[in-house]
């Protein structure tokens, strides 16, 4: 006996027809059905043209792109030419840091914060100096460098967002970079030579940084 | 210079390994933009800024997941960003879905005159009708039916599941099928328009 399906049935199947999951209920509704037939052939029609799309040759972007690219990376200090000698680890580890803050409207809190940074992160002199002033600056949980976050992220707080969705997003992610500084930071505490720690802790920093920018721009729009 | 020699050299700040990474996916980075915006202009911007990004950040790279997954995610995130304030909405990585989503069946009802697209998609009325398609979808659509992601690398681009990516391309290709059937009926009209008006005229 052959249950019989409707449109609304193989409709609701059609995604798994499409990816192949075929039933045999699904196979004789199509047999009979044209409105369903020219649905299937229409959706074939336009991965077809799709593929043919794909298969057109797209042309390489202008050397334009290269050439603004390479005096961009060049002018943010992250390029050098092969051969030369490395910058000095804390130098271009800084220096790095520098690009991140491409909004003006807070460019200066971030810089200060990021200096505060890259001085007590930074490894001039001996390692045993550097770890010392790690561990002062990181003694209380609340460190110079994240004091200026943290009164960025203040500051950020009073904007009325031009988007209360996208706002709630970034506080979101917001949050979720703040619990990973803080568990980077407690690592820092406990094994203070550990670069790998560091690195991460400088992503998060460089992420909320990012991120408190980002709000500034939709709490701009909303001003 | 193998891929993983120009990672590990750009890292190092050297200027020949990030031509290298840029010789080596400039061409399917230019070519995602390119078919996301429709515009050469814009898409070379967004490449460039797609690399930008890249090299500030891959001195972070620690090989998690394919260097060309990282870059294109990178990608997709900047074109998203692009769009999204060209449409001023919010267009998370997390939110490929759209607020008024339905099942993904047909709107129309049945027994409605049927457009047959097969034979009359061509590349120009396909990028217009991708340039209507909602941010999240047109993404998905453009990553796999025209780039040729895998759902599970989508997934992994795009920050979704992989159930997630195949619903979203089913929903994009039903909503493709509807503006290119309007763009159909669009031609149909004027045709009929045009004979219509050749046949007034007197002898």
């Amino acid at each position: 006996m052959n249950s019989s399906m409707n449109c609304e049935n193989f409709h609701s199947q059609l995604e798994s027809w499409l990816e192949g999951e075929r039933t045999s209920a699904a196979e004789s509704h199509l047999r009979s059905c044209h409105s369903c037939q020219a649905i299937v052939q229409d959706l074939d029609a336009i991965h077809s043209a799709a593929q043919d799309w794909s298969r057109e040759e797209v042309p390489a972007p202008s050397t334009r792109v290269w050439n603004s690219l390479k005096a961009q990376l060049e002018s943010e200090g992250l390029i050098r030419a092969h051969g030369s000698a490395p910058a000095e680890e804390s130098s271009s580890w800084f220096d790095r840091l520098l690009p991140s803050f491409a909004r003006p409207a807070m460019a200066g809190a971030y810089l200060v914060a990021l200096m505060a940074g890259g001085l007590l992160l930074s490894s001039p002199g001996s390692q045993q100096m550097a770890d010392q002033r790690w561990m002062e600056g990181t003694r209380n949980t609340t460190s110079p460098v994240r004091t200026e976050l943290d009164a960025a992220e203040t500051s950020v707080a009073s904007y009325q967002p031009s988007d209360p969705v996208v706002m709630a997003s970034l506080h979101k992610n917001l949050g979720i970079v703040d619990n990973y500084i803080a568990l980077c930071e407690k690592s820092m505490q406990e094994e203070p030579g550990n670069e790998t720690v560091r690195d991460y802790l400088y992503t998060a920093y460089q992420q909320k940084a990012d991120l408190l920018a980002e709000m500034t721009d939709h709490g701009d729009e909303g001003r | 210079m193998p891929e993983a020699e120009a990672i590990r050299l750009a890292q190092q700040g050297d200027a020949a390994a990030f031509e290298r990474l840029y010789q080596l996916h400039n061409r399917r980075v230019y070519s995602l933009c390119l078919r996301m915006v429709g515009n050469t202009a814009e898409a070379e911007d967004l490449t460039q800024e797609a690399f930008l990004q890249l090299f500030r950040k891959v001195a972070t790279f620690r090989g998690e997941s394919a260097f060309s997954t990282w870059l294109h995610r990178l990608s997709v995130n900047v074109v998203l960003m692009k769009l999204r304030k060209k449409s001023g909405m919010e267009t998370s990585l997390e939110q490929v879905t759209e607020p008024d989503e339905d099942s993904g069946g047909p709107r129309r009802d049945f027994g409605a005159p049927d457009l047959r697209l097969s034979g009359s998609i061509d590349r120009v009325n396909l990028q217009r009708a991708v340039d209507q398609l909602p941010p999240g979808y047109k993404s998905v659509f453009v990553l796999h039916d025209v780039q040729g992601y895998e759902h599970n690398e989508i997934a992994e681009i795009m920050g979704c599941s992989i159930g997630n990516s195949k619903s979203q391309l089913h929903k994009a290709r039903m909503r493709l099928r509807e503006l290119l059937q309007e763009v159909m009926r669009s031609k149909a009209r004027e045709e009929r328009k045009a004979a219509g008006s050749g046949s007034g005229v007197e002898d």
